[in-house]
């Protein structure tokens, strides 16, 4: 069929039945042709594409999980410091240097090991995903 | 021979100067070259925003997809990481993102003696970081109360082991902002500085006679590092937004 013909059935508003038996042969066959087409091309695009934002995530995930770690050092650590060097001297009156700095900066090495494995943990589960967004939630009951 | 003539510190890019003195009472709120910046994107971003939705066309224009894309791609990164829930902080990530992202980008367009990059000053990450962790707070006793603190808890564990756990969740729920703000200041400073020093060797061993024949090496290394930085650019807006997420969702779902 040439646009000329669909043009002029269009403007003259009246369809024979032939006509019309032929239109619903058309748009079931495009129906046909297009739920073929759509889940392959559906299925390549989010391949290639979650192949291509696989890439960026891992490097986005290599950039987090590094700052983690030193995250929970640096706050236990400086947290055994300031327990030390200020609040059991002066408020307490009591010198425990540097018990508190070893005893927080361990804890704060779990804490930053905690939160790589946590954030690990979310990354296998991959929030990312919008097909696995549901498990996430059960997953975390387990996780934490 | 590098050290001789102005803007070859690999650190002089990150100095703050002073535009427009203001004094407000004492307090000195003189604009910088940093809010200037800050100024510049949120015109950026406004104008665009402003303009590319002006049609509201059936069918996008160009511009206008650009704008529904960073849209929806918020929008599905707030609902995989929150929940449909989280929609009423679609707007915080969304500015959050967005602003980190064209501040990152911003200070990959090099201007002789002008180009500075706002997000390499860990004071501007950090109160960014302050204010996600102070909605993530406030949000979750609001809405979960004191039982909001159940998050320090740890479930399914002897309780033995609560004295270890307790210090060790608070540690780790405390790291989160200052990992959230050193990560993307660390990533811009240190990505800058990488630039400035490699295309610094170009200079150097131009001037170095012989040694000339070498200086397209750092030039493509420059090249290669502009694309790299563009991508961190891109990327830490991204893990910004998405942490931010990820601690809103302890806020709205609270303790598991």
């Amino acid at each position: 069929m040439s646009p000329a013909d669909e043009g002029s059935d269009r403007n003259e508003g009246q369809i024979s039945p032939e006509e019309r038996a032929e239109f619903k042969r058309r748009s079931a066959e495009i129906g046909r042709r297009l739920d073929a087409a759509r889940p392959e091309s559906g299925k390549s695009k989010s391949a290639k594409g979650s192949q291509g934002k696989a890439s960026n995530e891992l490097l986005g995930r290599a950039l987090r999980l590094s700052t983690e770690l030193i995250g929970g050092i640096v706050v236990g650590a400086g947290i055994g410091w300031w327990l030390d060097t200020y609040l059991m001297p002066t408020v307490f009156g009591v010198k425990t240097w540097p018990l508190m700095f070893i005893v927080f900066f361990l804890l704060g090495s779990a804490a930053g090991m905690l939160n790589v494995v946590r954030s690990g943990m979310k990354m296998k589960t991959g929030p990312s995903d919008p097909t696995k967004g549901k498990p996430v939630p059960d997953d975390e009951d387990g996780v934490i | 021979m590098a050290a001789d003539g102005h803007g070859h510190s690999p650190i002089e890019q990150f100095e703050i100067k002073e535009l427009l003195p203001i004094d407000i009472f004492g307090i000195d709120a003189s604009l910088t070259n940093s809010g200037a910046y800050m100024l510049v994107a949120l015109g950026l971003i406004f104008g665009f925003l402003y303009f590319s939705t002006g049609g509201r066309s059936l069918v996008p224009t160009r511009l206008q997809s650009i704008s529904e894309l960073i849209y929806e791609f918020v929008a599905n990164t707030v609902r995989e990481n929150v929940g449909s829930q989280g929609m009423q902080f679609f707007p915080l990530v969304f500015s959050l993102f967005i602003f980190v992202l064209v501040l990152n980008l911003l200070g990959m367009i090099p201007i002789p003696g002008v180009t500075f990059t706002v997000t390499s000053h860990i004071a501007i990450t950090a109160s960014l970081a302050l204010m996600v962790i102070s909605i993530v707070v406030f949000y979750g006793l609001y809405k979960h109360g004191l039982g909001f603190f159940k998050i320090f808890v740890p479930s399914g564990v002897p309780l033995a082991l609560y004295p270890l756990l307790i210090p060790i969740e608070i540690i780790s729920f405390i790291s989160r902002p200052i990992s959230l703000s050193v990560r993307l200041f660390a990533n811009m400073l240190a990505g800058h500085i990488a630039l400035k020093i490699f295309a610094g060797f170009i200079g150097v061993l131009l001037g170095a006679g012989v040694w000339a024949v070498l200086a397209p090496l750092p030039l493509a290394l420059t090249v290669a590092l502009t694309a790299l930085e563009v991508l961190v650019a891109v990327l830490q807006a991204y893990v910004f937004a998405v942490l931010t997420c990820i601690y809103l969702s302890d806020a709205v779902h609270g303790s598991h």
